[in-house]
């Protein structure tokens, strides 16, 4: 086996783009053997709370549902189904504990395995990685 | 090219056929050979990529009739 490679990802924003993205990634990176890290921060910590539904930004909220269907004909899953993917694909996730405190978010208002993480907590994880991609 | 098990899929676009190569490449045994088809062309980078980075090994890849076959043996 080639040596293992970790990758951390930042999500800022809690558009349906951002947070599509942001699994996407993670979900391949995981598929490729790397060690995924994903810190929720700001509005990217909203996408962490069960059940959420992530819009387009903008305008283009209105047509969030269309994109869907498109995405599930080519085998996409939704947001919440790239969250399970995820956490199937051991996807370490991650929420920002002060933007927890900030947005009044509380452990158990999350999806279950998230866990919590102080900005010095994610560096340590972001400088052993190969790679640290900013999704915001 | 010598095969022991199929994947298709044909219809699903990037990163499904990766995601669902990783899974079935768990299931087999080593030394096995997996025989993958896609119409998604960028797996033509993508799946090569995947076997660099898992160490497993692409024996041979080819076009036909607007399905890209792969075919992987597993070594890991």
């Amino acid at each position: 086996m080639a040596e293992t490679k970790k990758i951390a990802i930042v999500v800022s924003e809690g558009t349906f783009d951002k947070a599509m993205m942001s699994m996407m990634i993670a979900n391949t990176a995981a598929s490729m053997g790397t060690e995924v890290h994903v810190f929720h921060t700001f509005f990217g910590l909203g996408l962490l709370k069960k059940g959420s539904r992530p819009k387009l930004p903008g305008m283009f909220r209105l047509f969030t549902g269309t994109f869907i269907k498109k995405m599930k004909k080519i085998g996409l899953e939704d947001y919440q189904g790239q969250l399970k993917l995820a956490a199937e694909l051991g996807v370490n996730i991650y929420a920002c504990s002060t933007t927890m405190e900030l947005m009044g978010i509380k452990k158990e208002d999350m999806v279950d395995g998230v866990k919590v993480l102080g900005a010095a907590g994610f560096l340590d994880l972001a400088m052993d990685s190969e790679s640290t991609l900013f999704i915001g | 090219m010598q095969k022991d098990e199929t994947l298709d899929a044909k219809g699903l676009m990037c990163p499904m056929p990766i995601v669902k190569l990783s899974k079935k490449i768990k299931e087999m045994q080593i030394g096995k050979v997996l025989e993958l088809i896609s119409d998604d062309v960028g797996s033509k980078e993508d799946v090569p990529a995947w076997c660099k980075r898992t160490g497993n090994q692409l024996l041979e890849q080819k076009e036909e009739g607007g399905a890209f076959y792969y075919y992987i043996k597993k070594v890991q």
